[in-house]
């Protein structure tokens, strides 16, 4: 089964050291369902996944990594 | 910990502490429990439903912030996950109370093991909650 991995966790501490709870708020998402996301514990949707990288200003796959393991 | 697990966490303990007394007291008043079953039921309900309540608002008040949150995705997926696993267990459930049935048990039998297996699926449904929860997704 694949992993998803993502970058998150560097982008929000090159953004400003944005908060998860920023972000959340950003994303329309709850703060601890952005935390279970950077973890790995839950891939979030489609939508979600481009509307993280929309905050970041940076393409999809350069915000998550798929991977078979 | 976010709101909606603090509130699985009110709904698991709250049923299984009220209609566990519930449960226990008609199993300890035997056939004398056919004269007092449903005034105990409405007595049930109504302590259930003033502790969730004031549970559930102490704990808004202590984290408005998480308490005006709509749910997210995740959320919902959890929410889904948990009522399909507890459909899993209504539906047996029910199974065994329609078997049963053919024996023809009393009235109040019938309707007290029915209650018992929509308080247990409901349990299930909040504790699946948790351990999603609890797991991260």
């Amino acid at each position: 089964m694949g992993i998803i991995r993502n970058e998150i966790r560097r982008l929000r501490f090159e953004h400003g050291e944005m908060t998860q709870q920023q972000l959340a708020e950003k994303i329309h998402l709850t703060r601890q369902t952005v935390n279970a996301i950077e973890q790995g514990k839950y891939s979030p949707s489609l939508e979600a996944a481009f509307r993280i990288s929309a905050v970041f200003r940076k393409p999809l796959e350069s915000v998550f990594h798929y991977s078979e393991e | 910990m976010s709101f909606r697990e603090k509130s699985a966490w009110i709904s698991v303990v709250s049923m299984a502490a009220i209609y566990g007394f519930y449960f226990w007291s008609l199993l300890h008043a035997g056939r004398k429990a056919a004269g007092v079953g449903f005034g105990g039921l409405l007595e049930t309900i109504i302590a259930l439903v003033f502790v969730q309540v004031v549970l559930t608002v102490a704990v808004a008040i202590f984290s408005p912030r998480d308490a005006k949150a709509p749910r997210d995705e995740r959320d919902k997926l959890i929410e889904l996950r948990a009522m399909r696993f507890a459909y899993a267990g209504l539906a047996t459930g029910i199974a065994f109370a329609c078997f049963f049935g053919a024996f023809d048990p009393p009235i109040l039998f019938g309707t007290n093991a029915l209650l018992f297996i929509l308080v247990t699926a409901e349990i299930m449904r909040s504790a699946c909650q948790i351990v999603q929860y609890r797991r991260g997704a």
